[in-house]
């Protein structure tokens, strides 16, 4: 053919590919998996980003069995989790975060009503064997992770059931049968579960440190601070945490017309609420702020802005920035307190510190005060690791300083914010620690990149879509037993889960393959190495960066050659 | 992750490139400066149009880049005619094909110089006796290949090495020529313009005007780096917010009459377009009344057009969903 034409150029198709234009390049585009905000915010250490992933491709399952390889509880935390991981959603500053608890929870509650196994095998007989102090989402957290690399485990309780404060938290936000249903899959998995043994009673800490090859205690704070003003107390004094054990336990309350409780965290709001339902005139006294999303949050109340929110609706009067001057007694009983306005400045060296205003007092006739204020580790069977104090100081791996295997987590650790997820979070980072340890391995390293801020992501390539809302009860259909939030529906997951920007993975989008003006970005059918669905063709990129601009994601990032 | 550990064998790379599923006209290899969009457009055009076409291909930077003898970038029947007869080319390429009986349809392509001016007869002559031909316009606003001249398609204050700015005026002053009312004024069934930007839209028009036996024109507005002076990197971007500010209608005519708009929900100033751009540079000097007055002007330009082709558009969309290719996981709303 070729020797047919005498004038001309000619070439054969396709033939510039012996040119290799990948030599004019200064950078190149690389794929950088880099965390989302979701799963950097997240307590127990979820990767959100991941499960929605599945999700949106209709496997519910492989969502689940994901999540739960991190969280073994999205029943209940998907119902009583704050979400940090909401607050710093990409999507957020777009139109509205992505509702991340709702996908947790629905992805736990089909794993309930489909009965699916947790994706872990038991240990060998001859694996090492954990003690785990504590059934609550700390502990059982812990012995689950534990099962998951292949140790063997037995968590011990004082209680005769596992579950730990789960059971404490109301029934109109976490239903008792959710947490046992879900505690009771878990306990399947191949955890042994001795109940009604107390450390300190039935079983001590010397024996457990030589039959055991590690220990994770979790035992929670069981002893309420102290609570008097100037000493004094009326004599029938109730405490919050105590009122709410017996009102889970036995469903009743002692008889009282008005209450002020003291303590702004979640203890003292729903006390307050079940107060308030049961016909109790509520006051809250709290000496920090009522949460406001434009004010920071360094000095608002503890409990769950949603929650507080709530009680509020249901007509409890939250008296914020208030402390309590004075208890009004007529002998020993109770008919009131003064209250007045405080605040926290600074002191002469800068530190924060609150100021009672003289001239703002005011009464508040109640027949009850009921403090919750907070607990401590009770200390009795582990004086030796607590040395006098009222939580463990431990490590990054949840090890005790100083203590050679033996490990603590949840609510008992200093420094903890007292929730369902940070415990969770500790338990599973110290099973991590014990396998490794035991094995003799290296420690893996804690990813704390930066995750993909907003401006990295491309909004060109999304459209507006509202964000689905749980159904919640209206004011006067909540009584105690029912649920006040409803779940979504598989559709409604599924719209969700279509809203996630992806941020920092590869959204297999095709924005790369098919804008490259080289075609230099090969489509493959299989996941890559990289774990993305493209390849760049080095040979014939030239390093425009245009991919890089254009992938929705900020997937793609460009380094100098 | 990162390309060290990229375990993918030159051997497997080229079988993957020759397992795309997509039908690749232009091939890798090809010399276009880095984010070229005409390189883009026309691989795109290819893809929608192709593998049953033969291209007439008018000289310029296409040209050029994709045939540096003895390689071709083209897996396709391909062949160079000269800047100003692609039209007639192309022409006597269909007649043949006719004659022969072959349903191959014929592609001519060309950049603004050789569409709006210096091939412009040939184009007007091919269009007015009906030859079945899709005819594709390049649109880069200016003589790019041979250093940036002005042609009749490059903007009204655009900076060229023949529309210097300067003390006597502020870059080109004429107008862009509105080609396509005057392509549609050959009574040809469809006429249309798309954008690099807008994939999908670009390659649902060359589908169309495939569909259609009797002459089409589809011109697309390809950012072209090195003359407009922006970043390769922003090519899409550039060419996205020509789109989003009016300045470049993105419509659909047939028989003349506009059948489809890519309709703008909330048009962007034109000043987000044209401060990415060196050739509009001087609009932003500090202190030049001229200055104020040529970036009022182009904003007038952008107002006009989007009430004259009634582009703007309704609802809770930023950009018509239709058209604006709006990322769903796996890829599947390229159309
Ligand atoms: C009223 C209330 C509402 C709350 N609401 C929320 C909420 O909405 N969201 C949220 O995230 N968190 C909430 N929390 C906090 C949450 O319940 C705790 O942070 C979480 O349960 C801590 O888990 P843990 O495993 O550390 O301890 P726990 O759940 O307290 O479990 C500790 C376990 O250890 C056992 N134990 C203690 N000492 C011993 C011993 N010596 N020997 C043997 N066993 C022992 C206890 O019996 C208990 O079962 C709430 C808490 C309360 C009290
Ligand atoms: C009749 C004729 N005049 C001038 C030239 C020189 N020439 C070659 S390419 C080119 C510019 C092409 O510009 P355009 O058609 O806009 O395409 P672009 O290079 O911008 O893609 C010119 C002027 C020529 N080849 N033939
Ligand atoms: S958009 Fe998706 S990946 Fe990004 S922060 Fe929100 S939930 Fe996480
Ligand atoms: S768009 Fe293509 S040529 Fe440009 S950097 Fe990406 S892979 Fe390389
Ligand atoms: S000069 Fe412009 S049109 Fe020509 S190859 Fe370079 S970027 Fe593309």
């Amino acid at each position: 053919m070729e020797s047919k034409l005498t004038r001309g150029g000619f070439a054969y198709p396709g033939t510039t590919l012996v040119y290799k234009t990948g030599s004019w390049r200064i950078q190149r585009p690389v794929h950088t998996h880099r965390n989302a905000p979701c799963h950097s915010a997240c307590p127990a250490g979820e990767d959100p980003q991941a499960y929605l992933a599945l999700l949106d491709e209709d496997k519910p399952r492989e969502a689940w069995e994901l999540l739960v390889s991190i969280n073994p509880l999205p029943a209940i935390t998907g119902r009583v989790c704050p979400h940090p991981c909401e607050s710093v959603c990409n999507r957020g500053q777009y139109d509205e975060p992505l509702a991340i608890h709702s996908i947790e929870r629905y992805l736990g509650d089909q794993a309930l009503a489909k009965n699916w196994a947790y994706p872990v095998s038991p240990a060998a007989e001859n694996a090492p064997h954990v003690a785990v102090v504590g059934a609550g989402p700390a502990g059982l957290a812990s012995a689950y992770h534990l099962i998951r690399h292949g140790l063997q485990v037995t968590v011990f309780d004082e209680l005769s059931e596992a579950g730990g404060t789960l059971f404490t938290i109301p029934d109109y936000r976490l239903p008792r049968e959710i947490v046992r249903k879900e505690i009771e899959r878990l306990l399947d998995t191949g955890i042994s579960f001795k109940s009604r043994h107390k450390l300190g009673r039935e079983i001590h800490l010397p024996e457990l440190q030589q039959e055991y090859a590690a220990v994770f205690l979790a035992p929670g704070v069981m002893k309420s601070n102290e609570w008097s003003v100037d000493g004094v107390t009326p004599y029938d004094l109730h405490e919050g945490l105590h009122l709410l054990k017996q009102w889970s336990d036995v469903a009743s309350l002692p008889a009282m017309k008005s209450a002020a409780v003291i303590g702004g965290g979640n203890t003292a709001i729903d006390i307050a609420r079940i107060l308030n339902r049961n016909g109790v005139d509520t006051h809250i006294v709290i000496h920090s702020s009522l949460p406001d999303p434009d004010k920071p949050a360094a000095d608002d109340m503890r409990a769950i802005p949603r929650e507080i929110e709530q009680a509020l609706e249901e007509g409890v009067q939250i008296h914020d920035h208030h402390g309590v001057k004075r208890l009004i007694l007529r002998g020993e009983k109770l008919t009131g307190i003064e209250i007045l306005r405080m605040r926290k400045l600074p002191d002469e060296e800068g530190r924060l510190h609150r100021v009672a205003f003289e001239g703002t007092e005011s009464i508040l006739h109640v027949d009850q005060v009921i403090p919750a204020i907070g607990q401590v580790v009770d200390a009795a069977g582990m004086e030796t690791l607590l040395d006098g104090k009222s939580y463990f100081s431990v490590d990054d791996w949840g090890q005790i300083e100083g203590k050679e295997n033996i490990y603590a987590g949840g609510d008992a650790v200093e420094g903890n914010g007292g929730t369902v997820t940070e415990a969770i979070g500790n338990g599973r980072i110290a099973a991590e620690a014990i396998a490794a340890k035991l094995r003799q391995q290296q420690l893996p390293t804690i990813n704390k990149s930066e995750p993909v801020h907003f401006n990295s992501l491309n909004m060109e390539y999304f459209e507006p879509s509202s964000r689905v809302e749980q159904v919640i009860l209206s004011v006067e259909e909540r009584t105690c037993e029912t649920e006040i939030e409803g779940g979504i529906s598989g559709l409604q997951a599924a719209h969700e889960a279509n809203r996630c920007f992806a941020c920092g993975n590869c959204l297999r989008c095709d924005n790369c393959w098919t804008l490259c003006p080289d075609s230099a970005v090969l489509k493959t059918n299989e996941v890559t190495f990289d774990g993305s669905f493209y390849v760049f063709d080095y040979d014939y990129c030239k390093g425009c960066g245009l991919c890089a601009s254009e992938c929705p994601t900020g997937y793609i990032s460009m380094v100098n050659e | 992750m990162n390309e060290d550990t990229q375990t993918v064998t030159p051997e497997t790379l080229m079988q993957l490139r020759k397992n795309q599923p997509r039908f690749e006209g232009l091939e890798s290899g090809h010399r276009a400066c880095l984010g070229c969009g005409e390189a883009l457009a026309a691989r795109l055009v290819t893809e929608a149009a192709g593998p049953d076409v033969m291209i007439a291909n008018a000289t310029g930077c296409l040209e050029i880049f994709t045939t540096p003898w003895p390689e071709s970038a083209w897996r396709l029947p391909w062949m160079h005619s000269l800047f100003e007869n692609t039209g007639a080319i192309a022409a006597g390429m269909e007649a043949a094909l006719k004659a022969q009986g072959k349903p191959t349809k014929v592609l001519a392509f060309a950049g603004d110089g050789g569409t709006f001016d210096i091939g412009f007869q040939s184009l007007s002559g091919m269009l007015e006796r009906g030859h079945n031909v899709l005819f594709v316009c390049f649109d880069n606003e200016a003589y790019m290949n041979t250093g940036i001249q002005s042609s009749s398609s490059t903007p009204h204050a655009a900076m060229t090495t023949t529309s210097p700015p300067g003390s006597a005026r502020m870059g080109k002053q004429n107008l862009k020529k509105d080609i396509l009312s005057i392509v549609a004024a050959h009574h040809i069934p469809y006429a249309a313009t798309a954008s690099v930007a807008y994939p999908s839209d670009l390659r649902k028009k060359i589908r169309r005007a495939m569909e259609i036996e009797g002459p089409t024109f589809i011109q697309i507005h390809s950012p072209c780096p090195l003359g407009w002076g922006h970043d390769g990197a922003d090519s899409i971007k550039v060419a996205r917010l020509a789109v989003q500010t009016g300045l470049f209608p993105v419509i659909e005519l047939e028989s003349r009459e506009m059948i489809g708009s890519m309709p703008i929900r909330n048009p962007k100033p034109v000043t987000d377009y044209l401060v990415l751009q060196q050739r509009f540079r001087h609009l932003f000097q500090q202190g030049d009344v001229r200055a104020i007055e040529e970036l009022a002007h182009i904003q007038a330009l952008a107002d006009h057009n989007i009430k004259h082709f009634k582009l703007r558009g309704e609802g809770m969309d930023a950009q018509d969903s239709d058209g604006a290719d709006t990322v769903c996981r796996g890829g599947m709303r390229w159309a």
